[in-house]
């Protein structure tokens, strides 16, 4: 492969559990919640799938990390919805929680030291004809299932979002919840729908770090993610082009880190790092009033 | 036709926590006429529509329809009976297209050519027009109304509950909407007309009745009431008189002079052009406008909020303003009236606080200016609208301001609790101030003012006190 081939491969690699995490939120912002529990999600949807994957293979893996993300939606969807609670800090609980008990699962279940896990993983499916051409074909199509799905699901939530009446009904839950009401739209149930969805998407996103790339469990190995992919939906703008957009800038300058190591440019790979998060400051500082759901984040 | 009642509430009952909003209320909708509600702040006029269109599930008292009982779960239920309501602070989502709002709540795919077609044959069908594709949030007051109205009959309402429909539009819109209510009413639509305009009541209305503290006091046809029969009814006692009467002060010293002043408006507002006037002490001038006029730039540069682009403006050393949201601009909700008190021109000085002086000067204020609270710890929010008012008013009269700007200072008020607003203006007035007042009612203006510039399109140009001549100008008929 040449260095150009890795790169877009390791864009579109890194991009995929980022995009999964950041359409799930945007469906959850666009109903007005701010999900940062959504980090629980994908650590909790990360163990699922290692546990899970090696009796009932990757199918079941990521099933089960889909479930996982989806009960810590139910949890956080309790709190905001159901109690409502400050979604805030109610989150970072979540997200707290879903980190340590993940820890603590993982020592109870493998032992202190954590067995040398064999997980099945995902083999890449080559797209015929697409995969064997030049430069693109090998990094854009020689890709495991869930990426192909997770770039699909853009189109498809957009579709939902603007073209169908659930998604109208979302859309106005998250900027005048009184005013969805009064049209008979059943805010909560759009709300609490919303929070597990998004969440679930996050536990899927656990599961491809798990199934389609590491192939083991590690600790905190959602490093941040789900907290990115609340930033990937600020910078796009909370539209599903712009969040698969966002997912691969971020994915983009994850891949150049490696190159910038790789050649061993005279510049620190930390500093490509932070360079998504720049651009999230810039886009937010940018955006129009506006852009964001007028409800999103407030509990009255 | 039979005559019996489209929908009938009967002996409705409401009650929130200890007080009682409705109290065995019987209220009625048949084909062919308009039912006035009136009644003034808190007497349970939109309690009872609330119950009506399924917002507000009462604690005694049964729904008919038709003859039937029938229970609402929400609104979905009363709007599939063919009941539609337009609230009174509008329910539609800003940010989405007129189509989008008319499309809410169905289900299934969603066309964006289908439902802006639907809206445009409804509109057409119903003589109201509305541009399908533009968003709400860049739409007149009144052409949301007006999208109110089209997504009601395009969900299939033959009954219509307007709640205050004309209390944000300006006369000539208001005479044009009850034209409109009353042709819905001829072609068998059948309409609530929620208001406090006794006078509306009686020219456009079939039947009347008076809710007073939750309680039905009177009802029946229309000619039945006069204008004062209808009063009495809603306010037994004897309201606050004027405090003083019209007669044109003698101006007294200028106070605020505005040469080819030019201020420019808020974004999506216009400005104000070349404007030239000048206030004098003891005499309240009211400004007159309707929506999206220039006149928020006019009241802002004169409460020294904002620089004026070009041209003069001198303003006194002492100025005060009554902003027209009080919760959002004027009061911190949870904090109480002592810090609420501390909270005036704070931005203008420093050091510490002196708060045994803030809460003796806020316990002297809550008597003098009789606000009714508990104490001047008390939260700002457990005050009732008119003594939150009261105090915001009374914190700023305090500083014996040379001029006062007051912005809707009695929205959302009953009229008691108007009268004595209008009575502190009046008296800052005598004091020697300068009172600037605009208010989106226009009698509100012509019953407080001795003189009255209106506004229309960033123009600002004196017009004599009289209510034909202030309602041409406001829309730019003269």
């Amino acid at each position: 492969m040449s260095a150009l081939e890795s790169v877009l491969a390791a864009m579109i690699r890194t991009a995929t559990p980022l995009l999964l995490a950041g359409l799930g939120e945007l469906v959850t912002e666009r109903a007005g919640v701010i999900n940062i529990g959504l980090e629980g999600a994908v650590i909790c949807g990360a163990l699922a799938a290692t546990v899970a994957a090696p009796p009932l293979g990757v199918a079941g893996g990521y099933l089960s990390a889909l479930v996982a993300g989806a009960a810590v939606g139910v949890l956080m969807a309790t709190f905001v919805v159901v109690l409502r609670a400050d979604q805030i800090i109610s989150g970072t609980a979540v997200a707290l929680l879903g980190l340590g008990l993940t820890g603590a699962l993982y020592h109870d279940i493998y032992g202190a030291g954590g067995v040398a896990l064999t997980v099945p993983t995902s083999r890449s499916f080559d797209i015929p004809v697409l995969s064997g051409v030049p430069v693109l074909g090998p990094a854009l199509f020689q890709q495991p299932l869930m990426s192909y799905m997770a770039f699909l699901l853009a189109p498809a939530l957009a579709w939902f979002l603007y073209r169908t009446h659930a998604g109208l009904s979302l859309r106005a839950v998250g900027e005048a919840p009184h005013a969805a009401r009064a049209a008979g739209v059943a805010v909560d149930r759009f709300r609490v729908g919303a929070i597990i969805f998004g969440s679930a998407l996050g536990g899927a996103a656990g599961g491809v770090l798990v199934l389609a790339q590491s192939g083991t469990f590690a600790e905190g190995m959602s490093a941040g993610r789900g907290f990115i992919a609340i930033a990937i939906v600020a910078l796009g703008r909370w539209t599903p082009t712009g969040v698969l957009v966002a997912s691969l800038v971020f994915g983009f300058a994850t891949a150049m880190q490696y190159v910038v190591q790789a050649l061993g440019w005279p510049l620190r790979y930390e500093l490509v790092l932070t360079l998504p998060y720049v651009l999230t400051l810039v886009a937010l500082v940018l955006a129009p009033r506006g852009a964001a759901p007028a409800y999103l984040a407030r509990t009255d | 036709m039979s005559d019996a009642a489209a929908i009938a509430l009967i002996g409705i009952t409401k009650r929130f926590g200890a007080v009682t909003a409705l109290d065995r209320v019987d209220f009625g909708l048949r084909a062919g006429r308009i039912h006035a509600l009136l009644g003034e702040n808190g007497a349970g006029k939109s309690t009872l529509m609330g119950v009506l269109f399924g917002l507000t599930s009462p604690d005694a008292g049964v729904l008919e329809l038709n003859g039937e009982a029938v229970r609402w779960q929400s609104p979905r239920d009363a709007i599939r009976a063919g009941i539609g309501m337009v609230q009174q602070h509008f329910s539609h989502v800003p940010a989405l297209t007129v189509a989008e709002n008319v499309a809410l709540g169905g289900r299934g795919r969603f066309d964006v050519a289908q439902a802006a077609a639907e809206v445009t044959r409804v509109g057409t069908k119903a003589g109201l027009a509305v541009d399908p594709m533009a968003r709400v949030a860049d739409l007149s007051v009144e052409a949301q109304q007006r999208l109110e109205i089209v997504r009601a009959l395009a969900h299939g309402a033959r009954m219509l509950i307007l709640d205050e429909p004309t209390a944000v539009l300006a006369p000539g819109e208001a005479t044009k909407l009850l034209a409109w209510l009353r042709r819905f009413a001829d072609d068998g639509g059948a309409a609530a007309l929620v208001t406090h305009k006794v006078r509306e009541a009686l020219a456009i209305a079939d039947d009347v009745t008076v809710l007073r503290a939750g309680r039905r006091v009177a009802t029946g046809v229309v000619n039945e009431f006069t204008a004062e029969s209808l009063a009495r009814a809603m306010f037994p006692e004897e309201r606050e008189t004027r405090a003083a009467p019209r007669a044109n002060p003698q101006p007294g010293a200028m106070i605020v002079s505005a040469e080819r002043l030019a201020v420019r408006g808020a974004p999506g507002e216009p400005g104000i052009v070349d404007a030239t006037f000048a206030l004098h002490a003891g005499e309240i001038v009211g400004v007159a406008a309707v929506e999206r006029s220039g006149h928020t730039a006019l009241l802002r540069a004169l409460a020294g909020l904002q620089t004026p682009g070009s041209g003069r403006l001198a303003l006194p050393p002492e100025v005060s303003f009554i902003p027209g949201d009080r919760h959002r601009d004027a009061l911190v909700l949870d904090f109480p009236l002592y810090e609420n008190l501390a909270l005036r021109h704070l931005g203008t000085r420093h050091g510490l606080m002196r708060w045994p002086a803030v809460r003796a000067r806020t316990s002297r204020i809550l008597e003098q200016f009789q606000v009714r609270a508990a104490s001047g710890s008390s939260r700002a929010r457990s005050l009732s609208g008119g003594n939150q008012q009261r105090f915001v008013l009374a914190r700023e009269l305090d500083a014996h301001p040379t001029l006062l700007v007051a912005e809707n200072p009695t929205r959302g008020l009953d009229l008691a609790a108007a009268a004595t607003i209008h009575a502190r203006l009046l008296d800052a007035a005598h004091a020697g101030a300068a009172v600037v007042v605009y208010s989106s009612d226009v009698d509100e203006v012509l019953e407080l003012a001795h003189r009255i510039l209106v506004v229309h399109n960033g123009v600002v140009r004196e017009v004599p006190v009289t209510r034909e001549l202030v309602a041409r100008a406001m829309v730019g008929a003269a």
